[in-house]
């Protein structure tokens, strides 16, 4: 069999699109006709028009898991782009040795499994015998850092997550933990893509290592910086399985951890209610798009 | 070499020709939560006995995650487990959703057992039109689990805790700032929650009336935030919530004096909670004259089962029989739903883990008083926003009558759906 | 010039000090960050050797312990675990396949044609991207019941068989190839299949070795389909496996531990053999982006 010039391309592409309409604009445009209709998904389906959509919008959970999502994406994308951010810098610079060992090294986290990572942090985040409560016992009983402690209030050992004010730190810690490797990968990248000469040139009027970062790294990296900070923010707001995994897929105490993802997951496939399901995920769908605009409208300024 | 490979094939086909035989055997699956599967597994050599050509796989999965993933099961269909035990808080939910046969009709013929039956079990296992879905494996008579030696070394003695008021006095005796960090290190019980619950069970409805009506603002609810706040306020709790290990701690290290809960939680601590704190635990019942039902299940055939005659033969033998479920009592305190039950010899014996205490006929004569509890499809979302309102009182100092008014609200919005 | 040398003539010492300390203090914050990174691993491993009375002491055990028997027994009683890291090889493995496949067809057309609505086609394929994954999870549940797809790996590799982000990278390393060797091959009588397949594909090696990797890595650490999906003990890929440790009455630890170590291992011992290669395609990938 063979196959002509002209039809080949479309053969050869077309496997995505019939993927794609089946598995992917099928389910979206059913999900849209299902946010009009209240169904459990057994019995018979009932048309209520827009009534999903003011269940959500005025469900003070619904809200209080954006507010969530929002507090644990702040938490962890500002040190996790500032960590990344150095550390690709650093790595790129003719400053250390061993770079492609350490690279390797901060890149581990992010293939490992969420569950897997979850799992781990959920005995370090042990209260009488973690470890982490541990090492700040230890910590606290050294005559400044106890001082410090006490100045910010810390006072272990802490209930990581049993406490309705460390649930959404905890979870940005390890989602702190896991994803920087990967954004300074990102970073990296961009770095490679800064011409040699700017910094020669740099080197040559005889700026320090400062000055280079935010003179010239900075304001070269522009573009990757938005780049990553929208990953970041359609990853955080669609943030499922560390909650699930550390609040036993409840959303932990006083729903401190009820992630909107992990909110809709229940709504859908604990509580059955499929209806207001589908509504959430088209509102969380235009929270996300929001927010990816106000991000490429910060980073276009200037 | 080749008497080697002989001799491998031909024990390969022996083995083999025996997996056959063994293959032959129906395989059904009864899926469980703990402590559940302990209790099957105590009777489960007596039904190979019986039942030669059945094999039973209990597929155990956590008490939340089994319901849950019970619900999506039913929902899609094919792969169900060919009987499946739910629990209390659920049932309703599923009476109302379907998917189970009808097991007053041929060839179950339930109905003959009815009479020996825990009669709200019964009801609550049947659906408006009068089809039974799930047949009533235990029930569970709601005690206080106390600890004996701290007690009375606090100088209390157990026939005076009348009231809740004796127990805070208690209570407030025994909390303490061991290590002066500010917060105290033991405490009356682990979680306040655990008050409410003890309140909020004690009347014939729970969550919703028998015309299916909300009544999460009812007194009954008011009283019972009101006296986990006064725990909470107190520092009488840990604030350790339910099946976690600093819970588990609790009961292990002795930091609390008492536990509200169903008579199979005695199971849990004396099977592996805190084995070792034998004969320092006693039972007793609620303060304040309430009698509540604290758990209990049943076992249920889905419809589209594969093995419903053999999944029914296993229920039977579990749930209609005086010996296994003896049995099932004895090794983890799952209380008996099958009246002839009651007469067994087994309620007279002192339990050793109780320090000699004829726990079980406490519970007996609590389980005598339990009222009728009418149950809701929407029991399962409305505990959860209760409780809910329940962590914003006694963590953010919430309105009580206020947090039970939006709770109604939101139940209320949510039933509809 | 002359102040340069100015100050160097004046301060040589000083500033050969400070850049030694600079450097140390710099090093000490990049081995600081591996000490972070590795020690959640190391942990894991050494409660996975440990029974649960050593894991529920004070203080917490720092050393390995020999409870690893007990606990793989312990594991293996409450799930069929290398079945379930068999299942996950398997579903892993395959989905890569098929990506490798069907994305790099798809990159090569895009690469390598010109067609009517190109761009267009092109746009649409990039813009899917963009879509939450969750916006659609209800209904595709729905869709995989309704073909009857429950309790199976099918809903796990053939949805995303062809997907966007593949066909994108591989387009990315195809657009390279020189045309002329194409065309040259086609005045030949190679047919269009044979050319994608004896050419585009062995010249675009690092590209699929990037788009198997990542692939399998998103496989092998997927969660939501599966937990949703597959219902059977001996159905569960390893992340689902490893959850429905958690959340039992009483979890046992060391255990789950020992799971996850298992779980975990084999990735990090296919990225530590293979990470250089890796990070560079990535990076490469990345910055053609």
């Amino acid at each position: 069999m063979r196959i002509s010039k002209k039809l080949a391309p479309y053969i050869f592409i077309s496997p995505f699109f019939i993927l794609f309409f089946i598995f992917g604009a099928f389910p979206i445009l059913y999900s849209f006709f299902l946010s009009f209709q209240i169904w459990d998904g057994i019995g018979p389906q009932e048309f209520v028009g827009i009534e999903n959509y003011i269940f959500v919008l005025t469900d003070p959970w619904f809200w209080q898991s954006i507010w969530n999502s929002i507090v644990i994406f702040v938490l962890t994308t500002i040190p996790q782009h500032v960590i990344a951010l150095f550390l690709a810098f650093v790595l790129n610079s003719k400053m250390v040795k061993f770079k492609d060992l350490f690279r390797s090294s901060y890149f581990l986290p992010y293939i490992t499994s969420a569950v897997a990572v979850a799992m781990i942090f959920s005995m370090l985040y042990g209260e009488h015998f973690g470890i982490l409560n541990t090492i700040l016992k230890h910590l606290d009983n050294l005559p400044l850092i106890g001082t410090l402690f006490d100045f910010i209030n810390i006072n272990p050992p802490i209930r990581w997550l049993g406490e309705e004010a460390w649930i959404k730190p905890s979870i940005a810690l390890m989602v702190t933990w896991q994803f920087t490797g990967w954004n300074m990968i990102i970073y990296y990248a961009g770095l490679q893509n800064i011409p040699e000469n700017l910094y020669e040139a740099a080197e040559v009027d005889g700026a320090n290592m400062k000055q280079v970062f935010f003179k010239i790294t900075l304001p070269m990296l522009r573009p990757v910086i938005f780049f990553g900070v929208t990953l970041s923010i359609i990853g955080n707001l669609q943030l499922f399985q560390q909650p699930y995994i550390l609040t036993g897929g409840t959303g932990g105490v006083g729903r401190a951890g009820l992630t909107t993802a992990l909110y809709l997951y229940r709504t859908g496939f604990n509580w059955n209610m499929f209806g207001v399901g589908s509504a959430m995920a088209y509102i969380l769908c235009l929270f996300i798009i929001a927010l990816s605009l106000i991000n490429r409208k910060i980073f276009q300024e200037r | 070499m080749k008497k080697l490979i002989t001799i491998t094939v031909v024990t390969l086909l022996i083995v083999s020709l025996f997996s056959f035989a063994i293959a032959a055997k129906t395989k059904i699956k009864v899926a469980c939560f703990p402590d559940q599967d302990s209790g099957f597994e105590a009777i489960l050599d007596d039904f190979y006995a019986e039942y030669p050509d059945i094999e039973v796989e209990l597929v155990v999965n956590g008490f939340d995650d089994h319901h849950n993933a019970l619900l999506t099961q039913i929902a899609a269909g094919g792969n169900v487990p060919d009987a499946t035990t739910i629990e209390i808080g659920y049932i309703a939910n599923f009476v109302a959703k379907g998917g189970f046969v009808n097991l007053l009709e041929e060839p179950y013929n339930a109905e003959q057992f009815k009479e020996n039956i825990v009669e709200y079990k019964w009801s609550q296992g049947t659906t408006d039109d009068d089809r039974l879905i799930a047949f009533p494996t235990d029930i569970a008579p709601g005690t206080i689990y106390y600890r004996r030696d701290i007690l009375s070394e606090l100088g209390f003695d157990i026939d005076d805790m009348k009231t809740i008021d004796d127990w805070i006095a208690a209570g407030s005796k025994f909390a303490e700032d061991l290590d002066g960090d500010g917060v105290n290190d033991r405490w009356l019980l682990a979680d306040a929650a655990d008050i409410f619950f003890m309140i909020a069970k004690s009347g014939d409805e729970l969550y919703f009336d028998e015309d299916g009506d909300c009544i999460v603002d009812s007194p009954r609810f008011i009283k019972a935030f009101k006296a986990a706040k006064i725990v909470r306020d107190k520092g009488l709790d840990a604030k350790i919530g339910a099946w976690t290990n600093e819970w588990y701690s609790t009961f292990k290290d002795g930091t609390v004096i008492m536990q509200p809960s169903g008579a199979w939680l005695g199971g849990h601590i004396r099977n592996w909670i805190a084995p070792d704190t034998s004969g320092k635990w006693g039972v007793a019942n609620l303060p304040d004259d309430m009698y509540v039902n604290w758990g209990g299940s049943f076992l249920a055939i889905p419809e589209d089962a594969k093995n419903k005659e053999e999944a029914w033969k296993f229920i039977k033998f579990a749930a209609t029989r005086k010996d296994t479920q003896i049995a099932q009592f004895k090794a983890s305190n799952i209380f008996p739903s099958w009246k002839p039950a009651f007469e067994d010899p087994i309620f007279d014996q002192e339990m050793e883990f109780f320090a000699g205490q004829k726990a079980r006929l406490l519970w007996l004569e609590t389980a005598k008083q339990i009222p009728t509890v009418v149950t809701n499809k929407h029991d399962v979302i409305a505990e959860e926003i209760v409780s809910a309102a329940l962590t914003d009182v006694l963590n953010k100092d919430v309105d009580i009558i206020k947090a039970l008014k939006d709770a109604k609200q939101q139940i209320e919005r949510r039933a509809r759906r | 010039m002359s102040r340069e040398n100015n100050k160097q003539n004046n301060l040589p010492d000083y500033k050969k000090l400070k850049k030694i300390t600079n450097k140390t203090i710099l090093y000490l914050i990049l081995i600081a960050g591996v000490v972070i990174t590795f020690f959640p691993f190391y942990y894991m491993m050494v409660l996975a050797t440990r029974c649960r009375s050593e894991i529920f002491c004070y203080p917490p055990p720092l050393w390995f312990g020999n409870s690893a028997i007990i606990n793989l027994n312990i594991l293996l009683d409450k799930l069929p675990f290398f079945k379930n890291i068999l299942n996950s090889i398997i579903v892993s493995t395959l989905a890569t396949l098929l990506v490798l496949f069907f994305c790099s067809l798809g990159g090569y057309g895009f690469a390598k044609y010109s067609f009517k609505n190109k761009e267009k086609l092109f746009f649409l394929m990039l813009a899917s991207m963009m879509i939450p994954p969750l916006l659609s999870i209800i209904p595709w549940f729905i869709m995989m019941r309704v073909f009857g797809w429950i309790n199976s790996f099918k809903p796990l590799i053939i949805p995303g068989a062809a997907n966007a982000f593949g066909i994108f990278l591989m387009r990315q390393f195809m657009e390279k190839i020189p045309n002329e060797i194409i065309d040259a091959a086609r005045i030949d009588g190679a047919g269009e299949f044979e050319i994608y397949y004896k050419i585009a594909v062995p010249l675009s090696k690092p590209g699929l070795a990037t788009l198997s990797i990542l692939t399998f890595l998103s496989s092998w650490n997927n969660f939501m389909g599966p937990l949703l999906i597959l219902q059977d003990k001996t159905m569960y890929t390893i992340p689902v496996a490893l959850s429905k440790l958690n959340g039992n009455f009483e979890t046992p630890w060391g255990a789950t531990m020992m799971g996850t170590a298992l779980g975990v291992l084999p990735i990090v011992i296919v990225f530590i053999m293979a990470s250089k290669r890796f990070i560079s395609g990535l990076t490469r990938g990345a910055t053609k982006g």
